[in-house]
């Protein structure tokens, strides 16, 4: 038992090394703020700070949580947890927090009861419905509720309202990733499992800074870099990531060019012949046209677009090349930035042809970043329908209707569902009138923040905020409702490699604080929303009831579910899906026989243009049937939409820190993180710092077209020409002003990926200019990404 | 025999100058839908780059053809004008209708060069040459991705023009 003194000092713990194909060794982290012998009951659950989904036990007293420790036999974490597992739970005990609902009485949100808070709530719908129907209603929902609530959300919206404009905030998270998998696969769902990074003898991250978004799958990669069989590492990122210090290669490219530099590897590696011909013919199909593609991104193109050198683009390709066991891994630098389907599916095709998929150690993670981001897409809370049902396809929107005992007319399938930025955009145009966002905050995370605060500021749009804590965004509600976070309900949720957990209500919530799913449940029945028979649409009360519910609605769907229920949840450490009467212990990895769901009675799409979004047509995709195939997407590199210039000569991209979670809500509130990242900063390279003349903590402002921040600069060993600023810091909290302001999306721009419509927050072109002296080192961390030049 | 083909590819190369032309024009209108802004630019960039290929095929087939004029300035002033008029009704309603109505025009232009690829695709085959077949192939498939998109992005947004309030 490791009992954690500091995890913000020593963010991956001490090393448990192994060998390939070795156990990787336990070490159970805790960290309590009351003696051990004062804990009254331990109650299982898992962490939802990351997309890790690590396994723990919360630990409770005098009805408060004090504490939490690893689950040494789960399958994710072996009993590890990272700083914001560790910490981040005190944040939902400060005296700010939301307890009763708070509506919007002459321009000032006052206290009320929930009969009122609903009523107006009802009444704001009704006056909506009856003046616009249901196309001026719209929900822009969350990656960090329960499988449950997001279903009954996607219920109310899609068949209770019938609305297309329901959406997540896994938008902006992981939308890529499900559109990458769908494209290459034909459905959601990542492939492999954690433990082939036990198998492996390579990996990969793409834009993906593992180090800090998923710190516990961090170390388990640590564990196997500092055992025997030491596996090679090639990581593609513009920024010195810790994972970027290890690695054999790092290929630190201009952020914007990820397609240029995959195609270019891709070319290598099928230049040379270092490709499974016989596999890509048995199981694939469209590889003559990345071929052709890619040729036309050689090492030489590429290493002048992306501002590195030829020969690491080369020794890069090599590596991959001699993997035999290669484990890939994306995130936000390929799905928030330019081109990001498109240069998400060239990672899949790297494992395409190279035949290296649904074998152990061999596999790609199309990662999530939030925690319940599996189940927002799986749950049809974004923008595709539950459990992966084709919107395209009569027969599977049938499937949902008969399931729901709607017509399936009801249901809105006569295009996508509707994304958040073209949301807004309706917002914009006056034809939405009534927004609901719950759990998210997007006054603080969607681009371009002048805009967005203007539009949900609106007094012609009905803000509905629903949230733990008073958030930028419920600053600017009509109605307010208090939330119960984790640990305060009981709901299932899925990570990264599709292993479902059950987090038990250890507490009970705050005040008059309800859980969302009560508060779901509550709005159906008020607004008296029915099936074709006259009954009540929801038919469920409990959290366990909505499970059992979608849970037979996902069987015979690839995400089936339906030998899943909450007590074998209880029983488990951690269970992937499929979990069915054939695979009742779970499955650890899909297409093991090379067979994928693409055939066109079960695929989740017919795909699109990876360039244009154009979107494939059934009969099209018929006439070509992959029907179990892969499908090998190419796309040719294009410019961004918006490069440094003279004006602007610098490029910004955002992300995140190992000690935070999105805009703070909850990390915020954690005094040990609080005190690892207390305040904003942005990141300049040494030669750009020079240049500008700035030493490390000056106060700087970086400026767009679109906004600016001031914020102490901290100088690190990125590429030149970048500019990084984390993305968490808003206005809610004293260390942060907004005058001057120091949100980054301030300056970000309104833009989308043409596939996965996730905005763009990786390619802006900004000026800095120093402002004058700062007391010190920026207030960024020193053992991250954010290490500063010439650190002790 | 090939002064009619140069015929033919004299005015795809004019309809697709145009068609870039037009996507400009209706990517600077809708400013405000900023995939409408982005995506109609880069696809303006796709038909001024086939323009140019067509101009190589021209002159083998001895019918030389000539680049688009410049008009910078005016270009430059109806660009900003139409951009900073977007900004000023983006709130309005009828800007859904009206780009609806853009994207039908621009469907109906392209789908006009969709015919006089077919056409030059036929003439390739029957003068069995080879590199121009592949040439047009390839500049085809491109239009009709084109067509697609126009066609997925009217369809995204007529129920909201349409229907809503």
């Amino acid at each position: 038992m490791s009992v954690v003194s500091d995890r913000t000092a020593d963010i991956w713990g001490e090393r448990t090394p192994y060998a390939a194909s070795g156990a990787w060794p336990s070490r159970v982290d805790q960290h309590l703020t009351v003696d051990p012998g004062a804990v009254e009951k331990w109650v299982h659950s898992a962490c939802a700070l990351c997309s890790n989904g690590c396994g723990l036990d919360v630990a409770v007293a005098e009805g408060r949580i004090v504490g939490v420790r690893g689950r040494a036999d789960d399958r994710i974490n072996h009993g590890r947890l990272g700083p914001k597992g560790l910490y981040g739970w005190a944040g939902g005990y400060t005296s700010d927090r939301l307890t009763q609902p708070l509506v919007r009485v002459d321009g000032r949100l006052q206290p009320t009861d929930w009969d009122t808070a609903m009523n107006q709530i009802v009444a704001a719908s009704k006056k909506t419905l009856s003046s616009a129907g249901p196309l001026g209603m719209s929900f822009y929902t969350s990656g960090q509720l329960f499988a449950e609530a997001y279903y009954a959300l996607a219920m109310i919206a899609r068949a209770g309202i019938g609305t297309p404009h329901l959406d997540g905030n896994t938008r902006l998270c992981t939308s890529t990733a499900a559109w990458a998998l769908i494209e290459s696969f034909g459905a959601d769902g990542d492939p492999g499992s954690y433990a082939d990074i036990d198998h492996c003898d390579t990996l990969l991250h793409v834009g993906h800074n593992v180090a800090e978004t998923q710190t516990v799958m961090w170390a388990r990669m640590l564990d196997r870099l500092a055992g025997p069989d030491r596996p090679k590492l090639v990581v593609i990122d513009p920024r010195r990531t810790p994972a970027a210090r290890e690695a054999d290669v790092h290929l630190a490219i201009r952020n914007g060019t990820n397609v240029m530099v995959l195609n270019a590897l891709l070319n290598e590696i099928i230049a040379n012949g270092w490709i499974d011909r016989e596999w890509i013919d048995a199981h694939t199909a469209g590889f003559d046209a990345l071929q052709a593609v890619v040729a036309e991104h050689p090492a030489e193109r590429a290493a002048e677009v992306c501002g590195v050198a030829v020969e690491d683009i080369r020794r890069a390709a090599e590596i991959l090349s001699s993997a035999e066991r290669l484990v890939s891994t994306v995130l936000q630098g390929v799905y928030q930035s330019h081109q990001a389907t498109a240069a998400a599916v060239q990672v899949n095709n790297i494992h395409l042809v190279r035949g290296m998929i649904g074998k152990p150690g061999a596999t790609v993670f199309q990662m999530n970043g939030q925690p319940t981001a599996e189940n927002t897409r799986e749950t049809g809370a974004n923008g595709l329908l539950p459990v992966h049902l084709n919107w395209q396809n009569d027969e599977h929107v049938e499937i949902l209707a008969k399931h729901w005992n709607v017509d399936a007319l009801q249901i809105p399938h006569w295009s996508p569902p509707t994304h958040v930025m073209q949301i807004l955009r309706y917002i914009e145009q006056g034809s939405i009138s009534f927004l609901w966002v719950n759990g998210t905050n997007p006054a603080v995370s969607l681009p371009q923040l002048g805009r967005v605060r203007e539009l949900l500021g609106r007094d012609e749009l009905f803000l509905v905020v629903q949230d733990a804590f008073l958030t930028e965004t419920a600053e600017l509600a009509d109605v307010v409702l208090p939330a119960a976070i984790w640990g305060e309900k009981t709901g299932v949720f899925t990570n990264a490699d599709r292993t479902v957990h059950l987090a038990e209500q250890a507490v009970e919530p705050p005040g008059q604080a309800r859980s969302d799913l009560e508060i779901f449940i509550d709005y159906a029945r008020r607004m008296g929303l029915t099936d074709r028979d006259g009954q009540p649409l929801l038919k469920f009360a409990t959290s366990e009831e909505a499970w059992d519910d979608y849970r037979r609605l996902s069987e015979g769907r690839l995400c089936d579910q339906s030998e899943l229920s909450y007590a074998k949840l209880r029983e488990s450490e951690g269970i992937q899906w499929p979990v069915t009467k054939e695979a009742p212990g779970g499955t650890e990895r899909l297409y093991v026989d090379g067979r994928f769901h693409t055939a066109s009675g079960e695929c989740e799409s017919y795909g699109h243009d990876l360039v244009t979004g154009a979107t494939n047509e059934k009969d099209e995709y018929v006439a070509h049937d992959p029907d179990g195939r892969a499908i090998i997407k190419a796309a040719p590199y294009v410019e961004p939409n918006e490069s440094p210039d003279e004006e602007y000569p610098l490029s910004l991209t955002t992300g995140r820190t190992a000690f935070h979670f999105h805009t703070r809500t909850k990390t915020g509130r954690a005094s040990e993180l609080v005190a690892a990242a207390p305040s904003m900063w942005v990141e300049l390279s040494r030669d750009d710092a020079a240049a500008l003349e700035v030493a490390e903590g000056d106060i700087v402002e970086v400026a767009s077209r679109r906004g600016r921040v001031v914020a102490p600069a901290r100088i690190t060993h990125s590429r030149s020409g970048l500019v990084f600023a984390p993305f968490h810091y808003g206005y809610w909290d004293a260390a942060q002003t907004a005058d001057p302001p120091t949100a980054a999306n301030e300056l970000t721009l309104t833009a989308w990926d043409p596939v996965s419509k996730q905005p763009l927050f990786k390619t802006a072109a900004v000026r800095v200019t120093r402002v004058g002296p700062g007391e010190g080192p920026a207030p960024a961390p020193e053992n991250t990404a954010s290490q500063r030049v010439g650190a002790p | 025999m090939s002064a009619r083909v140069g015929g033919l590819v004299e005015r795809l190369h004019a309809a697709e100058i145009d068609l870039a032309d037009d996507f400009r024009t209706v990517g600077e209108r809708h400013a405000a839908d900023q995939d409408v802004f982005h995506l109609c630019h880069q696809l303006a960039e796709q038909c001024a780059a086939r323009a140019e290929r067509l101009r190589s095929i021209a002159e083998r087939f001895g019918t030389p053809l000539h680049e688009p004029t410049d008009k910078p300035t005016i270009d430059w002033l109806l660009s900003s004008a139409r951009r900073a008029l977007s900004g000023l009704v983006a709130h309005r309603p009828e800007t859904g209708l009206v780009l609806l109505r853009d994207l039908r025009q621009l469907y109906v232009a392209a789908e006009e060069i969709d015919f006089y690829w077919i056409m030059l695709g036929q003439a390739a085959q029957a003068l069995r040459d080879a590199e121009l077949l592949s040439a047009v192939d390839d500049m085809h498939k491109q239009l009709l991705t084109q067509v697609k998109w126009l066609k997925t992005r009217a369809k995204e947004a007529a129920p909201q023009a349409l229907v809503a309030g």
